[in-house]
């Protein structure tokens, strides 16, 4: 049972929290991951996101440092998707990585489809759509007034003529809205192939089924043409 | 004549040690205590390992006291006390009590180590249920059980599953009087935290603290340890209450870093009680006419840098008796304390001489 008075998820089984904390724990990078926790603040000062948002990179450390389940829970539901991963927290005279506690609590998340993973990644499935079947991140077509409100007031206006500013720029952009570079088909091919040897196929349909499905779609027709049935091809078991 | 018969008065590690020094100088030494063991607190309190290094305390306080036993130059008097001073040093005439009956002895200097006492947690009824409750304990009493090899808890004789320090206990409240810091009880927490640990495996072990003070060495060789290795919890937020719910202590607090109020329930509470100056320390500061320091330990003269020497000529003080002491204070005042009664001797020998 929590320590907290006001602890949240209190209708979730101990045994529940504790097989994720485990997987945590358990992962390779750990060791190097936590030592101890003076909660001395040194990360959060150093934090962009603990500066605009109700985040701090001390909670994770002090809260794994104290094993304390419950509020591991709470933080993997909730905060955990508030950090921008820039590891300005290393800062910490212990040698912890409150960023890299974060990595491994948001791999575990995604393994196990949790709310969370699903509401914070669904604002990138437009990116994950395109990096997974173009292997580029980012396409100037992706590039919309309401997609990321953060991109600022310009965004309205580029976005109008987006293929007259494309052409303004060298030739190696293709000239093209869709991409930022050219894939090769051979590449396209590898991509696919590591993306369903390597479960990351298999983590898309944890988190989004649509998304997934026309990924499939997309991904089916090239491993076809190339002779592989992508339901013969099995994901790598890393345990063995 | 020569002025050289010093006096020792308590036979804890701080006596011991001034003893050992003035008789290894070669000045004869009476050493006294009115208990009938020496060692001080560490045995008569039954301490189980010494903090920082975990060493036994009765192999460590053994140790010190063979090296005072059969000394040439040390008379050691258990079961003695001091029931009167008069005259000035070099020539203090001192009457002990002791199994054979009163004695008069002239002595030419005199060192203090009467050390401390514990802080009593049921002095104030207010404090967390001491003499209420089986399961709240102090570090003292832990140490016992810790000594015996079975921590338990008192109420049903069960391993415990969730154990708590509440440090500060006595200490830094200006509600009680007592300002100071005790020095010594986050480093004994810590300890006996790690010694629960490795007894009790599967019990979780909280430290509620106001600030941890792992000062020098402590630091890493027994925070770290205790937070890295032990998992212990340390919690910075002191338990407001402790009452009782079925049969079940609860505590009460803050945790401040997290900003969120806790309840918990403990199956064993200790409160780490801190120092106060002893009866013995109290009561020789009236004998010798020694003023105590603000905080009612033994006056001493030399602010930083002379930690030994009070302001009655020739009388000087070591560990806690002059303020909250670490075993490794203790030792050096001792040391400190035999080198300038030595020499408060020798330079009285002198004047002695030259004035023919």
């Amino acid at each position: 049972m929590s320590i907290y008075l006001d602890a949240k998820y209190r209708d979730v089984p101990q045994e529940e929290k504790q097989a994720l904390f485990d997987e945590v724990t358990s992962d390779m990078r750990w060791e190097t991951t936590l030592y101890g926790c003076y909660e001395c603040g040194i990360c959060v000062a150093a934090c962009p996101s603990a500066r605009f948002y109700d985040f701090s990179p001390r909670v994770f450390a002090q809260i794994m440092n104290r094993e304390d389940i419950d509020t591991f829970y709470e933080l993997l539901n909730d905060s955990v998707w508030d950090c921008s991963q820039c590891f300005a927290c290393t800062r910490c005279p212990r040698q912890n990585n409150p960023g890299a506690i974060i990595t491994i609590m948001r791999e575990v998340a995604v393994r196990h489809g949790l709310q969370s993973a699903k509401n914070a990644l669904k604002a990138y499935s437009r990116i994950i759509y395109k990096i997974m079947s173009t292997g580029t991140q980012v396409a100037p077509d992706m590039l919309q007034p309401d997609f990321f409100p953060d991109w600022g007031p310009d965004v309205v206006r580029v976005s109008e003529n987006l293929d007259v500013w494309r052409r303004a720029i060298p030739p190696e952009t293709m000239h093209t809205v869709e991409l930022a570079w050219d894939v090769s088909e051979k590449t396209r091919l590898e991509l696919y192939l590591i993306w369903k040897l390597t479960g990351n196929l298999q983590m898309i349909e944890n988190l989004d089924e649509n998304l997934f499905m026309i990924l499939e779609e997309v991904m089916e027709e090239l491993l076809e043409e190339h002779g592989y049935n992508i339901d013969d091809i099995d994901m790598i078991d890393t345990d063995e | 004549m020569d002025h050289n018969l010093i006096l020792v008065i308590g036979g804890g590690p701080a006596g011991l040690e001034a003893a050992r020094g003035t008789g290894d100088l070669g000045y004869p030494t009476i050493l006294v205590d009115k208990r009938d063991v020496f060692g001080g607190t560490p045995i008569s309190a039954g301490y189980a390992a010494l903090t920082p290094d975990m060493r036994s305390a009765d192999e460590a306080m053994a140790e010190m006291i063979e090296a005072v036993l059969n000394h040439d130059e040390i008379d050691l008097r258990t079961g003695t006390e001091i029931i009167a001073v008069s005259g000035s040093a070099p020539e203090l005439s001192v009457t002990l009590r002791g199994p054979k009956g009163e004695e008069q002895i002239t002595i030419s200097s005199a060192i203090i180590a009467t050390g401390f006492q514990h802080f009593d947690p049921g002095r104030e009824t207010q404090i967390y249920g001491y003499y209420e409750f089986d399961d709240v304990i102090t570090l003292v009493d832990a140490e016992k059980m810790l000594k015996a090899g079975n921590f338990v808890r008192p109420s049903t004789g069960e391993p415990p599953k969730q154990v708590c320090f509440i440090q500060c206990v006595g200490s830094r409240d200006r509600q009680i009087g007592n300002f100071w810091c005790s020095k010594v009880c986050c480093g004994v927490a810590t300890k006996e935290a790690i010694e629960i640990r490795d007894l009790v495996p599967d019990c979780r072990v909280f430290v509620f603290y106001i600030d941890m003070r792992m000062y020098g060495f402590w630091e890493d060789e027994l925070y770290w340890k205790a937070q890295e290795e032990k998992k212990v919890n340390f919690i910075r937020g002191i338990v407001t209450e402790v009452t009782m719910r079925g049969d079940t202590v609860v505590v009460k607090g803050e945790d401040t870093t997290m900003g969120r109020p806790m309840e918990i329930a403990m199956d064993v509470v200790i409160l780490s009680v801190g120092m106060e100056p002893s009866e013995g320390t109290i009561e020789m500061s009236k004998l010798f006419n020694i003023p105590l320091e603000s905080h009612g330990f033994i006056a001493t003269i030399g602010g930083a840098l002379n930690t030994v020497t009070t302001s009655v000529p020739g009388i000087f003080v070591a560990g806690a008796a002059a303020g909250p002491a670490d075993l490794e204070d203790s030792i050096s005042m001792g040391g400190a304390s035999a080198m300038k009664a030595a020499a408060f001797c020798r330079n009285k020998s002198k004047e002695l001489a030259a004035a023919g």
